[in-house]
């Protein structure tokens, strides 16, 4: 039995509460996390739950980051979003710039661990793409947000490019090859409005962890362009070509629920609720039936954030050690979080000298058969016709082609 | 870092209104000679804050830019040998763009700002 303590320091939200039925609780993922804005000074509220009889979850509507809040209705259904927007409108704003530790973790350090490497396998173009920087009038800037090692930059000799990308190795790389590039974050892009021509985001909004976060992305390339500016977007999508890759694929599970929450902000963790099942190595599976993996999945796509000095969230995972069941690939469509192993060869990784350190924090693992270190990446990969569904609510720009290639979502659009 | 690019940069620190331009402070810049393109010069005039890159070539030395300029002196083979020079020659390798609301300075290193945010300032 769990003794709930609630305790709700300063905040400056609403509070919802919703009642449930005991015998639920234990079913619910409570899982709230809650930036702690230092400037803003509040406090992170803990939620738990307990067995009594008339025990509320409560859930705080409308923080940072998380589209979809986790108010869990007496079914143990998520609510539905509606009653989120204008808190979003208002606050989410706030965090959805906040890099979020899953990304910090298996995007930014790992690309900068892999950097030359990563960097020396990318050199095809892809036709798609060639075909619209080629498309573009001479003299056009285009602007690379996500722009690696520099792949696209200069692809266009009548226009001029300005690249940016969150990894510094990348960029330097880029910069060798006398681009002109910046470190830069493209949930933020340093530019002001209206100055490009046209721009691109090839492969980079499947690292963002959040819908908010994908969308701010795609709304910061509209802004950057100017009217009639055109921007094309391509994501690794859920369906691929080849279903065999998907086995190589990590689903994210339960024990990287962790890697939303800071590893380092829980002296208050209720242990017995985050019984994780041992997730075996990538090459097998670990799923759950769809019902519940999408549950938890939106759950923690939405609503992770870092919480430094918050005082802890109880995270329940829905009947995790019972119901994890094992399914096939196949069966779980609803999965679209997933690590995708990157294997650096010894002899590189002695080069990069990231190797040691990536080990000793757990960052890379080795594979002797391989001869290789794995580092995971992070990955939210796309369904069908998610894009279109990300810019539905952007009113400044129309979809002026959309298509499937080579296992990639991919859509153009226009600024009004 | 070239002045085509510090030309689109903003401060884009969380409630900063005023981001632009950003005041470049140069401690190492080089020249580098590229071929002249009148069209992309006029192509992408209309664009051009023209007193923050006359500002940011002031900053490097090189004075020879007018306070300001229309597209009609683009006519002239001379303005477009300054605007090209200011705009895409003059490389800045180590320095900062300082914040005009905030003096938050950003980092250019071997020739690659850093626009990177700490986190309180998202």
């Amino acid at each position: 039995m769990v003794l709930s303590v609630l305790r709700v320091a300063r905040y400056f939200h609403e509070v919802l509460e919703v009642s449930i039925h005991p015998l639920d609780a234990k079913k619910f993922c409570s899982k709230e996390v809650l930036q702690v804005s230092p400037s803003i000074g509040f406090l992170v509220p803990i939620y738990t739950y307990s067995m009594s009889t008339s025990q509320s979850l409560i859930c705080v509507q409308g923080f940072h980051s998380g589209t979809s809040l986790s108010s869990i209705n007496s079914n143990g259904k998520p609510e539905s979003k509606e009653s989120m927007s204008s808190c979003e409108d208002r606050t989410c704003s706030l965090s959805v710039q906040s890099t979020p530790d899953i990304e910090k973790k298996y995007v930014h350090r790992v690309y900068d661990a892999i950097a030359p490497h990563f960097s020396a396998t990318r050199f095809a173009k892809w036709p798609k793409v060639a075909e619209f920087l080629n498309s573009l009038r001479p003299g056009s800037i285009i602007l690379d947000a996500g722009c690696g090692n520099g792949k696209y930059l200069g692809f266009n000799p009548n226009c001029f490019d300005i690249g940016c990308d969150i990894s510094p190795h990348l960029i330097d790389i880029c910069a060798r090859r006398g681009h002109e590039v910046m470190v830069a974050d493209a949930v933020n892009l340093p530019y002001r409005d209206n100055f490009g021509d046209a721009a691109i985001s090839i492969a980079v909004l499947h690292h963002l962890s959040t819908e908010m976060r994908r969308r701010k992305a795609i709304e910061e390339l509209i802004r950057a362009v100017g009217k009639g500016g055109l921007v094309l977007i391509t994501v690794w999508a859920r369906e691929q070509e080849d279903k065999s890759l998907l086995t190589k694929w990590t689903p994210l599970c339960h024990k990287y629920d962790e890697e939303w929450i800071s590893p380092s902000s829980s002296p208050l963790r209720n242990s017995s609720t985050m019984k994780l099942e041992s997730i075996p190595e990538a090459d097998e599976n670990c799923h759950r039936g769809a019902k519940e993996s999408n549950h938890v999945h939106n759950q923690t796509t939405e609503d992770e954030q870092e919480s430094k000095d918050a005082a802890v969230v109880a995270s329940v995972s829905p009947g995790i050690s019972e119901d994890c069941l094992s399914t096939s690939i196949d069966q779980n469509e609803a999965q679209q979080e997933y690590f995708v192993p990157w294997h650096l060869p010894y002899h590189r990784a002695e080069i990069s000298g990231a190797s040691a350190s990536a080990l000793a924090s757990g960052l890379a693992k080795k594979d002797d058969k391989k001869g290789a270190m794995v580092y995971n990446r992070y990955y939210h990969v796309f369904v069908e016709g998610e894009l279109q569904s990300l810019v539905s609510g952007i009113d400044n720009a129309v979809i002026v082609d959309q298509f499937y290639d080579k296992s990639n979502w991919c859509i153009v659009l226009e600024k009004l | 870092m070239r002045l085509l690019t510090h030309n689109m940069l903003s401060c884009n620190i969380k409630g900063v209104s005023n981001g632009f331009p950003l005041r470049l402070e140069a401690e190492k810049w080089v020249e580098k000679e590229v071929e002249l393109n009148a069209d992309f010069l006029r192509g992408i005039f209309p664009k051009i804050e023209w007193k923050a890159l006359a500002g940011a070539a002031r900053a490097l030395g090189y004075n020879e830019l007018p306070d300001e300029a229309d597209a009609s002196m683009l006519d002239a083979d001379d303005f477009l040998r300054r605007f090209h020079h200011a705009l895409l020659e003059l490389h800045v390798e180590e320095g900062a763009l300082v914040c005009p609301e905030t003096g938050r300075r950003f980092p250019i290193n071997k020739g690659i700002p850093n626009m990177l945010l700490h986190e309180d300032e998202v």
